[in-house]
């Protein structure tokens, strides 16, 4: 993506309400009316924990509207249990807006989105900017159990058409969700956010069938605003995305170690070479 | 010089007087500009930059991060454009920062420092040089140039050739006698030092049965070696009589002072500002309160005073204020 980042800013918010949608997975309403309007798809917050002593974490942001904007995450670790815990009135610090977003503009009228766990969370503002526009969604989604597969309905009562793969087979498709996108007809563009072997996945099929795809990564952060070169990812070093990359090897090669936190966390599947 | 709040909190790196105490520490602070948003780096005493090579250098597959408990393992491998690309790209951009710039060399030989350390110090950006000796992602095997006495005195001396800007060697705490590490660099003509660079740690996945790091091995830093940090600072402050910066875990004030007790001049912020990028600000009213509430006017009159083997009471002395 070529998008410019966004001034960013540490955001004091409070926590407006608080809902545990899944065993272990919440839904964070935060009240940011000021983040609202910087906010696009595919953007990101470091949410700072309270008390320190951890680095942040980094959360896409699920909705912006009004004066509220949302974070979904599974708890999974000591990280996210402490954030887990705050309960609705207390404080939240966040960096926000971070990273430089989906490009949902051109032309395509029909759009896959194809999310993987947590990766949901990153795709609801993509899904509202096209169907916004009068294109048509097909969200593909794909969860470990049917107790996984969080916040279907609310992408389906916005307007898109659901296909559904759990890898213990208790909901849809018994499989990956990307088996079921493979099996329906190919899509003008695709927007994918997951863990990494199902990025790969999409970013074969899109460069089988020649679909633009636009990939949200999955990295371990540092301190996600540049700064520290921990979550990188191997691109094309003359890409659009990183045009001002030096070399990055004395071997001559062309590839370079792009920050998914600042040139990312959105990359096009065939500029990526992991 | 002193903070419009009265106090004097400055500190001195050789012939560099830091208005302020706080550094921004290397490889976490990038050049200082992408923290520019959420700090007044005019109130931050220096940044120490990302290490440059003579060669670009790809650096550490990924995951080059793993969270532990109260801290972090990294593995970056030293990532950089090298000197050729940096000095023609990168450099003039630091001038634009609004404290002092300090660089940071990395290398594999000791010509590799001195190359490197010429060429940079030969910059008017850069108003001093770091010599990082003791980066563990690189090493074979965990041995670093600061893991002897004799190479980190070669690797010091070869760059002091090359320059009169101040030159801070960064010590591995991942040593049995730091002290001695420490005479060595000075011997050999280090102005100051970094007291110290990360632990040698590792964390594995147990479901993939696999090393976490794709490095196998990192750095630990973060508050879960800040204990091992300050005792360095305190024996290295035992065995020289020259100006450290005093790095490792600090989180607060609270941690910050007790560094300067211990004999730090100056202390270090790296990993806590990934858990609030407004940490050197913080750090610094905290300690401007302290200084407030226990009376002390001028920073340098506690430096050392937690170390009664203290090496270094005649360091301030002299008109620069």
């Amino acid at each position: 993506m070529t998008l410019a980042s966004p001034p960013s800013s540490v955001v004091s918010t409070r926590i407006l309400d608080r809902t545990e949608v899944a065993r272990d997975v919440i839904l964070l309403g935060i009240e940011a009316p000021e983040l609202v309007e910087k906010v696009r798809p595919g953007h990101f917050a470091m949410a700072l924990l309270p008390g320190g002593q951890a680095a942040g974490v980094a959360l896409g942001i699920y909705e912006a509207r009004g004066e509220r904007c949302s974070l979904l995450f599974f708890i999974a670790g000591d990280r996210t249990r402490r954030l887990g815990a705050l309960r609705v009135g207390e404080m939240l610090d966040i960096v926000a807006p971070l990273g430089n977003g989906f490009d949902c503009g051109g032309k395509a009228r029909d759009i896959a989105i194809v999310a993987g766990g947590v990766g949901i969370a990153s795709v609801l503002l993509p899904a509202q900017a096209f169907l916004a526009r009068g294109a048509r969604v097909r969200l593909f989604y794909g969860a470990r159990t049917a107790e996984r597969l969080v916040e279907a309905e609310r992408f389906a009562t916005e307007g898109c058409d659901l296909s559904i793969a759990t890898d213990d087979g208790s909901r849809g498709h018994h499989g990956v969700v990307t088996e079921l996108l493979a099996r329906e007809p190919a899509p003008e563009a695709i927007l994918a956010c997951g863990p990494t072997p199902m990025l790969r996945a999409v970013s074969a099929y899109a460069q089988e069938r020649n679909v633009p795809a636009q990939l949200s990564l999955e990295e371990a952060f540092g301190c996600g605003v540049g700064g520290c070169w921990g979550c990188v990812v191997p691109i094309i070093g003359s890409s659009a995305q990183a045009p001002s990359f030096p070399p990055s090897d004395a071997d001559g090669s062309d590839v370079v170690h792009a920050r998914v936190c600042v040139e990312g966390p959105v990359f096009w599947a065939h500029e990526l070479r992991w | 010089m002193v903070d419009p709040s009265g106090f004097d909190v400055s500190a001195r790196i050789g012939s560099l007087v830091l208005p302020y105490p706080t550094v921004g520490l290397s490889g976490c602070y990038g050049s200082g500009a992408e923290f520019a948003p959420y700090v007044d780096l005019s109130r931050v005493g220096a940044v120490v930059l990302k290490s440059v090579t003579r060669r670009p250098r790809m650096g550490n597959p990924t995951p080059r991060i793993v969270h532990t408990p109260a801290g972090m393992l990294n593995a970056i491998g030293l990532q950089n454009p090298g000197i050729d690309w940096y000095l023609q790209h990168d450099v003039a951009k630091f001038a634009q920062t609004p404290c002092a710039t300090i660089g940071s060399v990395a290398g594999f030989s000791v010509d590799d420092y001195a190359y490197v350390c010429e060429r940079l110090a030969a910059r008017s950006e850069i108003a001093a040089i770091e010599l990082n000796i003791s980066c563990p992602n690189v090493a074979h095997e965990g041995e670093t140039f600061a893991c002897d006495p004799n190479l980190t005195a070669r690797v010091v001396r070869a760059a002091r050739a090359t320059t009169e800007k101040p030159i801070i060697a960064k010590l591995s705490p991942n040593v049995t006698d730091i002290g001695t590490i420490a005479r060595a660099a000075v011997e050999a003509g280090a102005d100051a030092l970094a007291v110290v660079n990360t632990v040698r740690g590792m964390a594995i996945d147990i479901y993939r049965r696999k090393p976490r790091l794709g490095n196998v091995t990192g750095g630990l830093s973060g508050a879960a070696i800040r204990p091992i940090a300050l005792l360095a600072v305190y024996e290295v402050a035992r065995a020289v009589s020259v100006p450290i910066v005093g790095q490792g875990g600090i989180e607060t004030a609270s941690d910050a002072i007790e560094f300067l007790l211990a004999g730090a001049s100056a202390v270090g912020i790296g990993t806590a500002n990934f858990a609030d990028p407004r940490a050197p600000m913080t750090i610094l009213d905290g300690i401007l309160a302290y200084m407030a509430q226990q009376n002390v006017r001028s920073l340098r009159d506690i430096v050392g005073t937690a170390n009664a083997g203290f090496a270094n009471s005649s360091q301030f002395e002299g008109d620069e204020g």
